[in-house]
């Protein structure tokens, strides 16, 4: 079982991939962070064409710490989108090369394989969490000391959501891992994964806030979900997300069922 | 670890069968594989081999029937590499890795290490270029890096699929030498092909099938040759009239005849009496590739339905 694991890690570590990976997490974390240090403190979502209208919610300052952590993890849905192709590739790029055929031969209980794979991706998802964070914090920091605010006015709130973000990334890891195996073309599965993240997914929130029956379900969804678990400032619409536990378990249930669905498939499907 | 009785690597193959919709790749096949001998895995494109060696690899679940290596199946094995060493076609890499990263990768599972990966490396004769990334490669290289892959964990038993397709004269000559010092050692060897003539001279036993279904099992010594020998001279008719009055079945193909059985000196004393000058006058080399022709290839062996 470690040498199927570690075999995990090698793989991963042993093309070019996690590198250019690395690059796109840490600048999502880092010019995301700019950008929301920078422009959305006391915004109203009324002046920047949003649904709250004129008077509606505004952006608190950044002596909140909520909008502290808000600044932090503004690149987080970004970065998310990035370890969920990460999760996506891991099984896609073995199929498309059939390297999944020593795989296999190597650990034929492929039950073991899928676990190998699922501890991996979070370890790899803290991996990319911490550079994420050198990116948002590190930089992120700098601009809100520049603008004469503390970088840490609450620790407790901003360490949970930073430490939550480790899990947030190695989470959508594991969603792009059932995708991946549920889709069995690679590129097929990283387009309609990252597109049913990216776009499919928020529209179905707006739509579904239009309506009264639609209201409740929409913190449900998986980036709902990903905001209320990191306590991001949500001023988009009137729904009440969930609070940062429920979101995490959220989370780990699309992960798990994800997961879990694509392992089965995998452990009956015919390698050929 | 020679008292573990995974490693006296027997291979067993009993009434496998294999269906993919309508299609039946895998009739009710048997056979089994000694150690301590070559055996040739015989059969033209779509005839059952891979599928039949991705069954007694736990890759393809058999529709019925069982495969086992020393009497346990494949995904019984506690350590499969160190048991087993199999080389599946030659392009599963991944072309951004070298090919020094993919037998690590495999490594990490087998318990050896890169010092392993190395010295196999060495021996497969592509130390230096497996540090480039897979993508690069010949596919000469492929299977050599393949073959390096199977050696990994020393295992008893070697399953090879078409192991000399894309090596050159050299190369086959090498994977000869390497096959028969491995048998040597007592392990047991099954390369597949689908030319006879290819491992002709490497193997000891030969399993032949045709659409899924064992043609014969066998020593290759014991595959019943029609021996033909080839004769020329001046007047052809004149001299197939004389052997076919001797006894002797003869036809003529292209200018030459054709004379059944390997009696040259028969045929030289014939053609003496007869008057007639003789101009060539041999065994035919190629009987072996004709008959695995004539076996493989009724009408009711065909794979009409194409391979999976």
């Amino acid at each position: 079982m470690g040498g199927a694991i570690i075999a995990e890690f090698r793989k991963f570590f042993t093309t070019r991939m996690w590198w250019g990976m690395a690059i796109g997490v840490f600048l999502s974390g880092a010019a995301l962070a700019v950008v929301y240090a920078l422009v959305v403190p006391g915004l109203g979502t009324g002046a920047t064409g949003g649904t709250g209208g004129p008077g509606g919610p505004r952006f608190p300052g950044l002596d909140n710490p909520s909008m502290v952590t808000t600044v932090y993890t503004a690149g987080l849905s970004t970065a998310y989108l990035l370890t969920l192709t990460v999760g996506v590739m891991s099984i896609g790029s073995e199929y498309r090369h059939m390297t999944i055929t020593s795989t296999f031969l190597a650990t034929p209980k492929r039950v073991r394989v899928m676990v190998a794979k699922v501890v991996s991706l979070l370890g790899i998802g803290v991996f990319y969490g911490l550079v994420f964070l050198a990116g948002s914090v590190g930089v992120g920091g700098i601009t809100i000391a520049i603008k004469g605010y503390s970088p840490l006015p609450d620790a407790g709130p901003i360490t949970r959501a930073l430490a939550l973000s480790l899990l947030v990334l190695g989470l959508w890891s594991l969603i792009g891992l059932g995708a991946g195996i549920l889709i069995p073309n690679q590129v097929a599965a990283i387009l309609i994964s990252v597109g049913a993240a990216w776009i499919v997914l928020p529209l179905i929130a707006v739509l579904l806030a239009l309506v009264s029956w639609g209201k409740p379900i929409v913190p449900y969804l998986p980036s709902e979900a990903t905001t209320a678990m990191v306590g991001q400032i949500n001023t988009s619409s009137d729904v009440v997300p969930l609070s940062w536990w429920a979101g995490a378990l959220v989370l780990v249930a699309y992960a798990a069922v994800l997961a879990g669905v694509g392992s089965l498939l995998t452990v009956r499907r015919d390698v050929t | 670890m020679t008292d573990n009785p995974e490693r006296q690597g027997r291979v067993e193959v009993s009434k496998l069968t294999k269906k993919f919709g309508t299609l039946t790749a895998v009739d009710n096949l048997s056979f089994s594989v000694e150690p301590g001998r070559i055996t040739g895995f015989l059969g033209p494109n779509g005839a059952g081999k891979t599928t039949t060696l991705r069954m007694l690899l736990g890759l393809v679940r058999p529709t019925s029937g069982s495969a086992t290596i020393g009497g346990q199946s494949y995904s019984h094995l506690s350590a499969p590499q160190r048991v087993v060493g199999a080389a599946l076609e030659a392009t599963n890499f991944h072309p951004g890795r070298s090919g020094r990263d993919h037998l690590r990768v495999m490594a990490d599972t087998a318990g050896v290490d890169t010092r392993r990966v190395d010295e196999m490396l060495e021996l497969v004769g592509i130390p230096a270029a497996a540090r480039q990334r897979a993508g690069s490669y010949s596919m000469g290289m492929r299977q050599r890096l393949a073959l390096a892959g199977a050696l990994l964990g020393d295992p008893s038993v070697l399953l090879l699929d078409e192991p000399a397709n894309g090596l050159d004269p050299e190369g086959i000559r090498w994977l000869r030498m390497l096959l028969r010092h491995l048998s040597g050692q007592g392990k047991t060897i099954l390369i597949s092909s689908h030319m006879l003539a290819e491992v002709e001279q490497t193997v000891d036993d030969v399993v032949i099938i045709a659409n899924g279904r064992l043609i014969r099992q066998g020593a290759i010594t014991d595959l019943p040759t029609e021996h033909v020998a080839t004769v020329r001279t001046s007047a052809t008719a004149q001299l197939v009239a004389a052997l076919t009055a001797s006894g002797l079945s003869a036809t003529e193909v292209d200018g030459s005849i054709q004379v059944v059985g390997r009696d040259l000196v028969r045929i030289g004393d014939i053609a003496l009496r007869a008057g007639l000058p003789i101009y060539e006058l041999r065994a035919n080399e190629n009987d072996l590739e004709k008959l695995f022709f004539e076996l493989t290839g009724d009408e009711a062996n065909r794979n009409t339905e194409g391979s999976p």
